[in-house]
């Protein structure tokens, strides 16, 4: 509060109503605020300047002097060249993608394949770094993410055999699992934040959110849920962005037919603000799975 | 004509002691010296004086108090209706590239005026504020405002890429309808770079650093006076996490309302933002409404809402001082915004949709 540039007389009335940062003046409305302090109109603009001043991060840039940066439509390659195609490039590096679909559809197989495409060098689609994978239900399949290691040379032909052979992927995934939502509140405010702080990690994979949801809340206390969905979409938002990293969330569809409060209303609350994937399997007579990806944004 | 002594920009302590003591009226105050003053109201001698120039300047027309939004003169200065309707009608509406929208809307985007765009996820909100931040630029001469914009991110979605494809189909537009000398030298002005580089962009991670940037946007209009249109993309997004206090929330949301609209006023510029939607629950039936609660709903003077039936995409226009609710259709192509092809739609159904739709967007409540 000191190394605001006011009046002294600003900041001591400040003091006085126990106001001790800018952020805490800005998030008090301009009437209380000269009831609270006394001051004249005048000076509560003046402070509020002063306070938004510091709270401000960048002042607004053209967006032309974006266009021109290094890394502006960074994206991670998905691996397939068709999926990339629908993506525009593929999953953009600075936002959360949600995907989402019923049982079987194979989500969990596109986040597998994620994992390994992020540990390429940029020009192949990838970020150079690893992946923290979270898991909630069922145990990571390891055996399925060896057999895609293996085969690797041959699911991705565009990248050379030597640069392939020479990264270790099974090194750089980080699994973590959490069985309730108190854990993953830690894992996502201590052991990921520092994974990504050391540039070990360039994407989060959650698989799923919507289990811990459907497991700790009734149908009754879906306001409590809906609450703890937007923190936690809060804080998948400000990972991503602070370390420029992509957030991939696995959620889960309901029947269709099913007017439950359940997983799909979990997409419902927290779909805003995320680009989503929905990843359908139709069954054509019974014989044949069509996968269909419906891409949101 | 008597101004009263409790609309002075003074601390509240400092007024209640004028009143107590019987000045009234800053008229009392005219002919008072500061010792006389301080003596009669037990205020010190710096306070009697700051009253006594406040007086002053007032009376003389000038500062109003930062708080009104520096609206010039002062308190006794007024216009006349009349005034009013030929300055407004000196500011032209920003055209969207959808013109059954347009139609909807009285001619487009109103410019001094606040506007709320709400819809659920994906249908179209940020499409339509990217079209109108492109479109606030078209040059004059082809009907556009010739306008900057600044737009405040809030969630991450502004994408440079769609920006640039969205520019480009309007630069390809404007193009195919040069007819004179005039708009051919305009086309030299109204590029994807000179497009980009009229854009303002500003991210703002949480609700503090959205009023944060609200309080020192007066001055960025004042610097670029160019600025046409603000964006806010969006307001529930911050607002919707971390309160656990609903009614230091509204409290903050009609700051921000009041702070929006006199932008909106003095700076003449359109504002435009986008609002989430929530679920309500009544009884056993669960409804869509907008976000941010019930008293939010006063805050911008145009309502939109977009919504699906089936796999159309409409808009509707339900709240607006001027205009008919009415619902129109568009579609989101490569290029951006867009009108439907009317050819294949007959008319009986257009006027059923707008009923439904009129009822189904009543009654937003608090979250």
């Amino acid at each position: 509060m000191d190394q605001l540039e006011l009046n002294p007389r600003i900041i001591a009335a400040v003091s006085r109503a126990h106001l001790k940062s800018a952020r805490e003046v800005l998030c008090v409305s301009g009437s209380d605020l000269q009831r609270v302090t006394g001051l004249s109109s005048s000076d509560v603009q003046q402070l509020l300047i002063a306070a938004a001043t510091s709270c401000r991060r960048h002042h607004p840039i053209a967006a032309l002097v974006l266009h021109r940066k290094f890394d502006a439509g960074l994206r991670l390659s998905v691996g397939c060249p068709v999926l990339n195609q629908l993506l525009r490039g593929g999953l953009l590096v600075g936002g959360v993608t949600e995907l989402s679909g019923e049982s079987g559809a194979g989500k969990t197989q596109l986040a597998l394949q994620l994992c390994l495409s992020v540990q390429y060098p940029t020009q192949y689609g990838g970020l150079h770094s690893g992946a923290v994978y979270i898991c909630t239900e069922d145990s990571f399949p390891i055996k399925r993410l060896q057999q895609l290691i293996t085969d690797q040379s041959l699911l991705r032909s565009d990248v050379p055999p030597s640069l392939i052979s020479s990264l270790q992927f099974s090194d750089r995934i980080y699994i973590e699992h959490v069985a309730d939502l108190d854990s993953l509140q830690v894992c996502l405010s201590r052991r990921v934040p520092l994974l990504l702080t050391r540039g070990l990690v360039r994407l989060l994979v959650v698989d799923s959110l919507a289990a811990l949801f459907r497991s700790e809340f009734q149908a009754a206390d879906w306001l409590e849920r809906s609450k703890q969905l937007l923190t936690f979409s809060s804080t998948l938002h400000h990972l991503s962005s602070r370390f420029t990293t992509p957030v991939l969330c696995i959620n889960q569809v309901s029947s269709f037919f099913l007017t439950v409060v359940g997983s799909f209303s979990c997409a419902d609350v927290r779909g805003e603000s995320q680009r989503m994937l929905h990843v359908y399997t139709s069954y054509c007579d019974q014989k044949q799975k069509h996968l269909y990806l419906h891409y949101v944004q | 004509m008597q101004r009263s002594v409790s609309s002075l920009s003074l601390s509240p302590s400092v007024k209640v002691k004028l009143v107590n003591a019987g000045f009234q009226f800053t008229a009392d105050l005219l002919h008072v010296k500061p010792l006389q003053l301080s003596k009669e109201t037990s205020l010190s001698q710096l306070e009697a004086l700051e009253v006594l120039q406040a007086v002053r300047g007032e009376t003389g027309g000038g500062d109003n108090g930062a708080g009104a939004g520096g609206g010039g003169g002062g308190a006794s200065s007024s216009l006349t209706a009349l005034e009013l309707l030929q300055k407004e009608e000196e500011l032209r509406s920003i055209v969207t590239f959808s013109s059954q929208l347009d139609a909807a809307l009285g001619g487009g985007l109103p410019v001094g005026k606040t506007t709320e765009i709400c819809g659920a996820p994906g249908v179209g909100k940020t499409q339509l504020c990217l079209q109108l931040a492109v479109d606030v630029q078209v040059p004059q001469c082809f009907g556009g405002v010739g306008g900057q914009v600044v737009y405040i991110d809030t969630e991450g979605s502004f994408l440079l890429q769609r920006v640039v494809d969205i520019a480009t189909a309007a630069v390809q537009h404007c193009s195919l309808l040069v007819e004179d000398d005039e708009q051919q030298v305009a086309m030299a002005t109204f590029t994807v770079e000179t497009i980009l580089s009229n854009t303002f962009l500003v991210r703002c991670h949480d609700y503090v650093e959205l009023l944060a940037e609200l309080h020192l946007l007066p001055d960025f209009l004042s610097n670029h006076p160019k600025v046409r249109l603000l964006v806010i993309d969006s307001v529930a997004f911050p607002f919707r996490q971390h309160f656990d206090d609903l009614s230091q929330r509204t409290r903050l949301l009609n700051g921000l309302a009041q702070q929006l609209i006199s932008m909106a006023t003095s700076h003449k510029i359109a504002v435009l933002m986008t609002n989430q939607m929530t679920t309500r629950l009544r009884g056993g039936q669960s409804q869509q409404v907008p976000a941010l609660g019930e008293s939010w709903g006063h805050a911008a003077t145009i309502r939109l809402l977009l919504h699906w039936a089936g796999p159309q995409r409409l808009a509707n226009v339900f709240k607006s001082p001027n205009h008919m609710g009415a619902t129109v259709r568009y579609q989101i192509t490569s290029e951006g915004f867009r009108d439907v092809d009317q050819s294949e739609q007959p008319p009986s159904k257009r006027a059923r949709k707008h009923t439904v739709q009129m009822a189904a967007a009543r009654e937003p409540s608090e979250t």
